[in-house]
């Protein structure tokens, strides 16, 4: 599927400084969902993405400390930088797709890659995904 | 010399809807959406704001409590309507239950003027406002610092010239109470009546400030492309005066397509009349409906026939579904049973228009109102009334059959004592002559004419109706059990028990 594609080639042309990457992309993305279906709605789609990926990455932070605003991320931050720079892309990449999978279950693909548009810019998705450019 | 301040008209893209409100909807007006959960309110606020919403004229659809906005995200998107494309385009979605839940009313406007601001949209969306409501009334200023909320949010929309739509959940009983309802421009009621088992919906556009709308309750429906309105039909006073005068001229008259029947009705039917042809089940009614239908078509006339008796396939005759299949008569055939008359109307005259048909037929008033939904039906007479009325005064000749139970005492024309609103009346009935079923027929009634009073046999054969010989020899007919009549004027020779009020 493109948009799984899309997000693993975003994450594939970080070499280093994986957990900063990472965490702007999470950042731009809650952003926008946030704006749209508020705290409550992202806080829990965030967790459930946490925990259906830790089966595969159980270093993960379970998402149970309710953060606030702008520490949202920083205990993914410090998770990833516990871990090899592979590691940590891999398990970026997949919580992405899975949180993305949730969001696309529930309101269709076609709203969430607009969605993920506005959050990481037309560029980024048209680099990787030329299908979408006319959407 | 002053000029007036032109206020633009926007089309809603609601069908029907823009009728209703005069025109469409005042720009830079303060509009509330109201109703109780289930009428339909977001639906009509995001059919208008997709209609609307284009890059130079962006929507704000703000969500607050109520419907968390991943689910009506979910299934709003299953409309028609709903175009992804424009979401995060020229339409974005803000949702301010944090505002809302950890500030006062300064935060959410602030918040609400921020998002504006920034967006500088054509059209702003807040649903629900009743979550906003709610939250006041539980705090000790509550019900003054809603009011000034409100006065202050519609004097920043205005300002920033956006057009506003409040939605929320009120019932009936709370419109004077809330502030809301004093301060909008117009407000939009939808609900949900239920009447023995069937559920109308129904818009009514209790407020509107700056120009007339129609007045009263009008049916709507939710389909899978969204809300069509059906815009009551209101008699207009030219159209009254109208058939009050109508007389037949003489000059247009429509044939029958029955031979013997013209110059029985006085040379044929005058043109715009309503025929009701009433009649026991199985007199041939529809038959003599058909007939109607198939001389237009000889003569180039479309017709349509609304049929709310028989199915498609029973449609009676190859000769109706041979000319239903050549395009040449329409028909509108509803089964449900929670039917407007507002809406058969509409598809009527839909249809009417878009064939350009001259003849209707409606087979049968008993059937229609059997298929209406219970609280049309207990106004049927009205209902009805209107209906003619309108299809009249399009221009189309319409035929009507009813249905009548033979009753050998009395002589009525129709169960619901609508025969006043037509203009024609033929009466069918069955006779028993010889220990035989035989059919008379005879003309009753033709507004402003001459016409035969004859009580004739006829026949229905492979070659269609024909009219056979009065029944001069006897008496008593309609009373089902003639008997032969002496030579002596309105004289009798009873014949056995025999009872006759009609000689």
């Amino acid at each position: 599927m493109v948009r799984r594609r899309i997000i693993s080639d975003l994450m594939a042309q970080h070499t280093d400084k994986i957990a900063d990457a990472s965490i702007d992309l999470w950042e731009q993305m809650a952003t926008q969902i946030i704006l749209i279906v508020g705290e409550g709605g992202f806080n829990s789609l965030y967790a459930r993405s946490l925990f259906l990926t830790r089966s595969t990455f159980p270093w993960l932070p379970n998402g149970s400390v309710p953060a606030q605003a702008n520490q949202r991320f920083s205990e993914l931050k410090i998770s990833f930088e516990e871990q090899p720079p592979l590691q940590a892309n891999k398990a970026n990449s997949q919580l992405l797709i899975t949180f993305t999978d949730i969001l696309a279950s529930l309101i269709g693909e076609h709203l969430t890659i607009r969605i993920l548009r506005s959050a990481w810019g037309n560029d980024a998705l048209d680099r990787f995904g030329k299908e979408f450019k006319n959407e | 010399m002053s000029k007036k301040v032109i206020i633009r008209r926007l089309k809603t893209g609601v069908p029907g809807l823009d009728n209703l409100l005069g025109g469409g909807l005042p720009e830079l007006s303060f509009n509330l959406i109201a109703g109780t959960p289930g009428s339909g309110k977001t639906t009509l606020a995001q059919q208008i704001m997709f209609s609307q919403a284009n890059l130079d004229n962006r929507a704000l659809f703000f969500t607050v409590l109520g419907e968390p906005a991943l689910k009506m995200l979910r299934y709003q998107q299953q409309f028609p309507f709903f175009d992804i494309n424009k979401v995060n385009d020229s339409i974005r979605f803000v949702n301010l239950a944090a505002d809302l839940l950890e500030g006062d009313f300064d935060r959410v406007l602030s918040r609400i003027a921020e998002e504006v601001k920034d967006y500088a949209p054509s059209l702003v969306f807040v649903d629900s406002f009743r979550s906003v409501v709610q939250s006041a009334n539980q705090k000790e200023q509550g019900a003054a610092e809603l009011q000034r909320f409100i006065q202050q949010l519609v004097m920043q929309m205005t300002s920033w010239q956006a057009t506003t739509f409040l939605i929320g959940e009120y019932l009936m009983s709370e419109s004077d109470s809330s502030p809301v309802f004093t301060v909008a421009d117009s407000i939009l009621w939808l609900s949900q009546n239920l009447h023995r088992n069937s559920m109308i919906r129904k818009m009514q556009v209790v407020k509107m400030r700056g120009q007339s709308q129609s007045p009263g309750l009008h049916t709507f429906r939710i389909s899978d492309q969204g809300i069509q309105v059906f815009p009551r039909a209101i008699i207009e006073q030219g159209t009254t005066v109208e058939s009050a005068t109508k007389v037949a001229t003489g000059e247009e008259r429509v044939p029958m397509g029955i031979p013997g029947l013209d110059e029985m009705l006085g040379g044929g039917l005058p043109v715009r009349y309503s025929l009701l042809v009433v009649g026991p089940s199985g007199s041939g009614k529809t038959i003599l409906a058909t007939e109607f239908l198939a001389e237009g078509v000889r003569r180039g006339e479309p017709g349509v026939i609304a049929a709310f008796e028989k199915s498609p396939n029973q449609l009676l005759g190859n000769k109706l579904s041979a000319l239903i299949k050549a395009g040449q008569v329409g028909v509108i055939n509803t089964r449900s049973l929670d039917l407007s008359i507002d809406e058969t109307l509409h598809n009527l005259i839909e249809m009417i228009n878009r064939m350009q048909a001259k003849r209707v037929v409606i087979d049968s008033l008993s059937g229609f109102e059997l298929a209406l939904a219970p609280e049309f039906s207990e106004d049927f007479r009205g209902s009805l009334y209107r209906m003619v009325a309108e299809l009249t005064g399009m221009g189309v000749t319409i035929l009507m059959t009813s249905e009548l139970e033979d009753r050998y005492t009395d002589l009525r024309f129709s169960p619901f004592g609508s025969a006043f609103l037509a203009d024609a009346i033929i009466v069918l009935r069955y006779i028993e002559i010889e220990s035989q079923f035989k059919r008379v027929f005879s003309v009753v009634k033709v507004r402003g004419s001459q016409h035969s009073k004859d009580i004739r046999l006829f026949d229905v054969t492979d070659q269609g109706i024909i009219i056979g010989e009065t029944l001069s020899e006897y008496s008593g007919i309609m009373s089902g059990r003639p008997t032969v009549s002496d030579g002596n004027q309105g004289g009798q020779t009873a014949r056995g028990s025999n009872e006759h009020k009609w000689q």
